[in-house]
C-alpha cells in the first residue's frame, strides 16, 4: 500500500484536534466579546444628571448647537500650595524648563497656562528624560495633588508675568453611553472627522506624523484632556483657539471622542482599530490559517 | 504494490504521428498508454467497504453516537438562531451560533468520511484528455468544406464587404459609450472658488482673519460652497493656516498670496493632494509641514507648500487671500492653476 | 452487519434511484457521464484544497451578498439620517451610506452577514493567491494546463476589482478615499485618462447621480457573472484534464489516485465548505471589520490616518507610496504621477504572470505534458523567481502600512519608505539567490521519502538481491517527469540554466 495508508484505523487525534481548536478559537472570542451594543437596549436615562437638566428635548432633524459649553477649573491661588508646586517644580523640571519657567533646554513656561500644565502632567507626557524625546502619553508620574500643586505654582508664575495663558476646561458629564440625550455627539462626530481624524485616525487609534512624530491614540484620554489638548495645541498637534472652535464644540469633540472609544465594537473584536491592514492581516493568518490547518486534517498529507 | 494497479498491461501503441511534440506521456508505461486500458475513469475492482473502523465495532458505534451528537448541536445552534432572531439579533450571539452550527455539522462530516467511509485509495486512468487524429483531421476537413464552400467566388463578400461593414457598424455599436460620462472640457481646471468669495468653514460661517490663532489651522470652502460632495465642489476645500508673524519672513518661495493681519500671516492652499486627490491634512506644526494620509506626500508650508517628501510632484495651489475692511477673509480669485492630480492636458491654457 | 431491515432497506433505495436515474437518462442520457462523474477519483492532498477554499467561499460571497443587497440602496440622493446610532444623527449622507449604516444598525442579522460577506472576501482572496502560488511552484500550469493558468490568472483579477468594487459601495471615508485614489490613477493615462474617468463617474469627482448605481451594476452583476463564468470554464477544465498529482509511489503521468467523488470526496468537500462557513461567520461575528459608522459619509474634504485598501490592493497603494514625485511633462502634456505605479505597474506584473508558462517553457526546454507535479526543489530557477516576486509583492504591501508601522515601533515613515525603496529591488533579488541555494541544497541532501522510488531502477544482482540504483539510471527509466536528476545538483543547475537534458 501507498505511504499514507488508511488501512489503520486512525486515532481521532486529528478532528479532536480541530474541535479542540475550535473551542479555544471560541472561547478566546466569547473573552474578547465586548459588553453588548444593543441600541434599544441602552436608551437609559441620562448620566448627566443637572447638568443636562436645561437641555430641552430636540427636535428630530436638527442638530441641537450649543447644547453644552466648557466650564473652567478654578485654580489654587493658596501660597501654600503654589509653595508645594514650588518645591515639586525645582525639584523635576528645572532642570530644563528653568528657574521660574524662563526656559532652558526646553520651552518657557511664562505664558502656557494651567491646561497645558495639567495636560502634560496628567496624560503622563511630562517628565521627560530628554529634551530631544517626543513627549507622549503614559503612565502620570506625580498624583493628584502634586499635579494641583505644580498646576498653582505655574498659574502663579504665568499671572505674576502678565501671561496668564488657558485655563483646565471642564466638560460637562454625559454620553459615556449611547443615549436619547446627547445631541452633540453629531456634531462633535462632524468636527471630529474634518478636524482630528486626520491625524489620530477617524476611530482614534493614532498614526503618524512626518520627522518621526507619533500621533497617540485617543482611546486613555478623558474628557478634561482632549478639551485641554484641542485649545493648548500639544507640539506637533495645532491648537484651536475660540474663533476657530468655540467651547461648545469643543465639548462636542469631547463627547464624541469619549463615546467614540468607549462605546465598544459592535462589530465584535476591534483588532487596534487600525483599519484593513490589520484587518487582512486577520484574514491571511487567521481566517485562511486556519482553513488550512481544516484542509490539512480533511486532505491527505503524503 | 499489487493493489494500485491490476496489471492489465496494454500493448503500448506506438505511431501516435501527432503534428506537435508529445514527449513523456507515452512512454511504455505500467497499466497505461495511449489506449483505452480502462473505461474512462473506472478504478479497477477494488474493495469499496471496507472502512477504517470496519472491523472494530464499538469504536465504530462510539464513531456514530459523536458525529450525531455534533449534529445535535448543529441543530441546537439553529433553535438558537431563531430565537436569536426573534429577540432582535445580536451580532456576536449570531456569529457564534453560526460558527458554531457549521463547525460541529463539519467536524461530524469529517469524521464520517475518515472513519465511516471507504478509506482506500483507488487508482484511476487519466485517461485522455485530447482527441484522437483521425478526429482531428475530421474537424480539419469540415471546416475547411464549409469555408471553400463560402468563400469560392465569394471571398469578395467577406473580405470587402463584410469585414469594413461590421467595423462601422462595431463603431457605431459602442457609440452610446459616450452619453456615459460629460466633455470633461475645462472641468479640471476650475473650482468653486471665485473672486471675492469668502472663507467659510464647514458649517458655512465666514471666517475673520482674527478667528486663526498661531500655529493654527482650519479647513475652509468658498461661501454658498461648504457641501464638498458635489463634482463642482469637491476640489475646492482648502487650508487656512496663521504661520505667526516670524515665519512670514523666512519663507523661501512666497508667491505674495497671504494676508497680514496682526503682525500675524494667513495662507491658503488647496487641501487636494497633487499626488492622488486625498485631503491633505496632517499638520505638524514643528516642522510646519502638511502630510497626506493616503500616501505620505509631505509639503513644506514656508516653501508655499513644495512637495519635499512622497510622491507628490507638485506643490499645493494656493489661494490669493484679501481681508475685507469687516475682517472677513475672502478669495482675490480663483487657483490659478488646475488643482489635484495630474492629467495628460494639465499643462494646457486654463 | 447489515440486518434485514438494513438490506431491504438498500433494495427499496436501489430501486428508488433506478427509478429517478432512469427517467432522467430518458430524457437527457445521462448515465454515461454520471456514472464517470460519481467514480471519478480526486487526488486529495491537502493543498490541493485551497482552490476549494477559494471556491467556496465565492459561495458564501454570493449567499451573503444576495442577502446584502436587499438592503442596499445605490444611491447618491443626500438623506438625513435618523437612526440608532447617535453620532451621525441629524447628519446629511448619501443614501448609499445610510443604507449601509441602516443595514449594521438596525437590520436583524444585517451587520452579522456584512461582516461576514467582507471577511469572505478578503479569505476568497488569499486563498486564490495561495492557490496560485501553489500551482505556479509546483509546475501545475505546464501543457495541458496553460489555458487554466490563463482563466485563473484572470479570475484572480477581476476578483480584486470585484473586491475593490465592494469596498467603495458603502460612500464611507475610506471608500471615498479610494475612490479618489482610483479616479485620480484613472485620470493619469495618456490621451484618454479624464475622459475615462469621467465616463465612468458620469462627472467629475465625485461623480454625479449614475455613479452608485453603475458601481452597484459592476459589483453584483457584472463582475460577479465574469466570475461565474471563469469559474465555470476554470472547473470544466479541471474536470476534463483531471487533476495533477505529487510524484509518489505508485502515481505515473497516466494513473490518478484519490478519492472517489462518491461518497468519500464529496462528504470531505462538504466538510470543507461547512468549515469555510463557520470560520467566516466566526469573524463576521466575532471580529469587526470595516465599521463604516466610525468613518463616516464621505466627504472630500476629511481624511482619516490609516487609510488603506482591503489586503489585496495594498501592494498597488505601497507601490503609490513608494513611486517617487516623478512625472514627465512636454509640449504642455504631462504623464502624471499615479500612472506608473498605478497602470504601468500591474500592467507588467500581469503580463508577466500571464507569459509565465510561455516562459517556462522557454526556460527549462520543456515543452512536454506533465500530470505530475515538479518539488519547488527540483526546478530552482523556477522557484527563485517565484520567491523573489513574493518578495516584491510584499514589500509593497508592507508599503502601504508605513503609517501603522511607524506608530507601533516609532519609526519615521520617511525612513520605512526609503527602506522599502531600495527593498524593492533588493529583497527580490536576495531572497531569489537564497531560495535557489536553498534548493539546490535540498536536492542534494535529497532527504523526501517520496523520492525515492521514482526514477529509480530496480536491479537484481548475481546473488539474488535486489538494489535501487538511483540517478546514474534515471535516464533509462521510462518515465520523464523532470525528478531524474534531482540527487545531482550540478547537473541540477545545468538544468535550471537551461539545458535540460530530454527527459525519456
Amino acid at each position: 500500500m501507498t505511504s499514507h495508508s488508511t488501512s489503520r484505523p486512525r486515532i481521532l487525534a486529528g478532528p479532536a484536534a480541530l474541535v479542540a481548536v475550535a473551542l479555544a478559537l471560541f472561547s478566546v472570542l466569547v473573552w474578547a466579546l465586548p459588553a453588548p451594543a444593543q441600541p434599544k437596549s441602552q436608551l437609559k436615562t441620562s448620566q448627566s444628571g443637572a447638568s443636562q437638566s436645561g437641555v430641552s428635548k430636540v427636535a428630530a432633524g436638527t442638530v441641537a448647537r450649543g447644547a453644552k459649553t466648557l466650564g473652567t477649573v478654578k485654580v489654587s491661588t493658596d501660597p501654600a500650595v503654589i509653595t508645594a508646586g514650588q518645591q515639586l517644580y525645582n525639584l523635576h523640571c528645572e532642570s530644563c524648563h528653568g528657574p521660574g519657567g524662563v526656559g532652558a533646554k526646553a520651552p518657557q513656561l511664562l505664558d502656557v497656562g494651567p491646561a497645558a500644565v495639567d495636560f502634560m502632567l496628567t496624560t503622563g507626557r511630562m517628565p521627560l528624560n530628554s529634551v530631544t524625546q517626543q513627549p507622549l502619553p503614559g503612565t502620570p508620574y506625580f498624583n493628584k495633588t502634586e499635579i494641583a500643586e505644580i498646576v498653582a505654582y505655574i498659574n502663579f508664575v504665568d499671572v505674576s508675568h502678565g501671561t496668564p495663558g488657558v485655563g483646565i476646561p471642564t466638560v460637562p458629564p454625559s454620553c459615556t453611553k449611547e443615549s436619547a440625550t446627547c445631541p452633540t455627539l453629531s456634531e462633535g462626530n462632524e468636527l471630529f472627522l474634518m478636524n482630528c481624524s486626520q491625524c489620530h485616525d477617524a476611530s482614534g487609534a493614532g498614526g503618524m506624523l512626518s520627522h518621526g512624530y507619533v500621533v497617540p491614540s485617543l482611546r486613555q484620554a478623558t474628557k478634561r484632556q482632549i478639551a485641554e489638548a484641542i485649545r493648548v495645541g500639544p507640539r506637533p498637534m495645532p491648537g484651536f483657539g475660540p474663533g476657530q472652535l468655540t467651547n461648545q464644540e469643543v465639548a462636542a469633540i469631547a463627547d464624541y471622542v469619549y463615546y467614540l472609544t468607549h462605546s465598544g465594537n459592535r462589530g465584535g473584536f476591534g483588532i487596534a482599530n487600525f483599519g484593513p491592514v490589520p484587518e487582512g492581516f486577520v484574514a491571511i493568518i487567521f481566517g485562511l490559517g486556519l482553513l488550512l490547518l481544516v484542509a490539512r486534517v480533511i486532505g491527505n498529507r503524503g | 504494490m499489487e493493489t494500485l494497479h491490476d496489471g492489465t498491461e496494454t500493448p503500448h501503441e506506438e505511431a501516435f504521428e501527432l503534428p506537435r511534440v508529445i514527449t513523456g506521456t507515452h512512454g511504455p508505461e505500467e497499466g497505461a498508454g495511449a489506449g483505452t486500458p480502462w473505461p474512462d475513469d473506472v478504478p479497477p475492482e477494488q474493495d469499496d467497504s471496507w472502512y477504517p473502523l470496519k472491523d472494530d465495532p464499538r469504536k465504530a458505534r462510539r464513531m456514530e453516537y459523536l458525529i450525531a451528537a455534533l449534529w445535535m448541536v448543529t441543530g441546537g445552534c439553529g433553535v438558537g438562531l431563531m430565537i436569536c432572531y426573534w429577540t432582535g439579533g445580536q451580532a456576536q450571539v449570531e456569529g457564534a451560533l453560526l460558527a458554531s452550527a457549521f463547525g460541529c455539522l463539519g467536524a461530524g462530516l469529517v469524521l464520517w468520511a475518515r472513519y465511516l467511509l471507504p478509506g482506500q485509495d483507488v487508482v484511476g486512468s487519466r485517461g485522455e484528455h485530447y482527441s484522437e487524429l483521425e478526429e482531428r483531421a475530421a474537424v480539419v476537413a469540415s471546416l475547411s468544406r464549409g469555408t471553400d464552400a463560402m468563400m469560392s467566388r465569394r471571398g469578395f463578400l467577406v473580405k470587402k464587404v463584410l469585414v469594413p461593414v461590421g467595423g462601422i457598424f462595431g463603431i457605431a455599436a459602442v457609440w452610446p459609450l459616450a452619453s456615459l460620462g460629460p466633455r470633461y472640457g475645462r472641468a479640471l481646471y476650475h473650482t468653486a472658488w471665485y473672486p471675492g468669495a469668502r472663507l467659510v468653514d464647514q458649517f458655512g460661517r465666514p471666517i475673520k482673519a482674527s478667528d486663526v490663532e498661531v500655529d493654527g489651522v482650519l479647513t475652509v470652502f468658498p461661501e454658498g460652497h461648504a457641501d464638498p460632495n458635489t463634482p463642482q465642489n469637491a476640489m475646492s476645500p482648502a487650508v487656512l493656516l496663521n504661520i505667526g508673524g516670524a515665519l512670514m519672513h523666512e519663507r523661501k518661495i512666497n508667491q505674495g498670496f497671504e494676508v497680514k493681519s496682526g503682525g500675524n500671516g494667513l495662507v491658503c492652499f488647496s487641501k487636494i493632494c497633487t499626488h492622488a486627490g486625498c485631503a491633505v491634512t496632517l499638520f505638524n506644526v514643528l516642522s510646519m509641514q502638511l502630510v497626506c494620509p493616503c500616501h505620505q506626500s509631505t509639503f513644506d508650508i514656508l516653501e508655499d507648500c513644495r512637495p519635499v517628501f512622497g510622491p507628490a510632484p507638485r506643490p499645493l495651489p494656493q489661494l490669493h487671500l484679501g481681508v475685507r475692511p469687516d475682517g472677513y477673509l475672502f478669495a482675490v480669485s480663483d487657483f490659478v492653476e488646475p488643482v489635484g492630480p495630474g492629467f495628460w492636458d494639465r499643462g494646457g491654457p486654463a | 452487519m447489515s440486518t434485514v431491515a438494513e438490506r431491504s432497506a438498500a433494495r427499496k433505495r436501489a430501486l428508488l434511484e433506478e427509478k429517478v436515474l432512469d427517467e432522467l437518462d430518458d430524457r437527457l442520457g445521462s448515465s454515461k457521464w454520471l456514472r464517470s462523474a460519481l467514480d471519478k477519483v480526486f487526488p486529495d492532498h491537502w493543498s490541493f484544497m485551497v482552490g476549494e477554499i477559494a471556491m467556496y467561499s465565492f459561495v458564501i460571497l454570493i449567499v451573503t451578498g444576495v442577502y446584502l443587497a436587499l438592503f442596499y440602496s445605490p444611491s447618491s440622493a443626500v438623506v438625513v439620517y435618523h437612526g440608532p446610532y447617535r453620532p451621525l444623527d441629524g447628519q446629511k449622507m448619501t443614501q448609499a451610506f445610510e443604507s449601509v449604516v441602516n443595514l449594521s444598525f438596525s437590520v436583524r442579522a444585517g451587520l452579522v452577514m456584512r461582516q461576514a460577506h467582507h471577511w469572505a472576501a478578503n479569505i476568497f482572496l488569499a486563498a486564490v493567491a495561495f492557490h496560485m502560488g501553489r500551482v505556479f511552484f509546483t509546475g501545475a500550469f505546464r501543457k495541458p494546463r496553460e489555458l487554466n493558468w490563463t482563466i485563473g490568472l484572470t479570475l484572480l483579477i477581476v476578483a480584486m476589482l470585484e473586491g475593490f468594487s465592494g469596498y467603495s459601495l458603502p460612500d464611507d471615508l475610506l471608500s471615498g478615499s479610494g475612490l479618489r485614489v482610483v479616479f485620480s490613477i484613472i485620470q493619469s493615462i495618456p490621451f484618454v485618462g479624464v475622459w475615462l474617468a469621467f465616463t465612468l463617474w458620469g462627472g467629475a469627482f465625485p461623480g454625479t447621480s449614475v455613479f452608485f448605481t453603475r458601481l452597484f451594476v459592476i459589483h453584483e452583476f457584472l463582475f460577479p457573472l465574469i466570475l461565474l463564468g471563469l469559474l465555470g470554464a476554470h472547473l470544466g477544465m479541471l474536470w476534463h484534464q483531471k487533476h495533477t498529482d505529487f510524484p509518489g509511489p505508485g502515481k505515473t503521468e497516466h494513473n490518478i489516485v484519490g478519492s472517489r467523488l462518491w461518497p468519500q470526496y464529496a462528504v470531505k468537500s462538504a466538510a470543507l465548505l461547512t468549515f469555510i462557513a463557520a470560520v467566516i461567520f466566526g469573524l463576521g461575528g466575532f471580529v469587526q471589520i470595516n465599521p463604516i459608522w466610525v468613518y463616516g459619509p464621505y466627504n472630500p474634504a476629511r481624511g482619516s490616518a490609516g487609510t488603506q485598501p482591503d489586503w489585496y490592493v495594498g501592494w498597488l497603494d505601497g507601490a503609490l507610496r513608494l513611486w517617487p514625485h516623478w512625472e514627465f511633462r512636454s509640449f504642455g502634456h504631462e504623464i502624471a504621477n499615479p500612472f506608473f505605479p498605478g497602470i504601468l505597474l500591474p500592467g507588467i506584473v500581469f503580463t508577466a504572470m500571464y507569459a509565465w508558462p510561455a516562459i517556462d517553457r522557454r526556460l527549462f526546454a520543456d515543452y512536454g505534458e506533465h500530470n505530475l507535479l515538479d518539488r519547488p526543489r527540483d526546478k530552482p530557477l523556477r522557484t527563485a523567481v517565484g520567491v523573489a516576486a513574493l518578495f516584491f509583492f510584499a514589500d509593497l504591501t508592507v508599503a502601504s502600512a508605513t503609517d501603522l508601522i511607524g506608530n507601533a515601533l516609532n519609526v519615521s515613515f520617511e525612513l520605512l519608505i526609503e527602506i522599502l525603496q531600495y527593498g524593492s529591488f533588493v529583497a527580490p533579488i536576495v531572497a531569489g539567490v537564497v531560495a535557489y541555494k536553498v534548493c539546490v541544497l535540498l536536492q542534494v541532501q535529497n532527504a523526501h521519502p517520496i523520492q525515492r522510488p521514482v526514477g529509480g531502477v530496480m536491479v537484481r544482482d548475481a546473488r539474488g538481491a535486489f538494489h535501487t540504483l538511483g540517478a546514474e539510471h534515471a535516464h533509462a527509466a521510462p518515465e520523464g517527469n523532470g525528478h531524474e536528476a534531482a540527487a545531482d545538483s550540478e547537473e541540477t543547475a545545468l538544468e535550471a540554466a537551461g539545458g535540460e537534458p530530454a527527459p525519456g
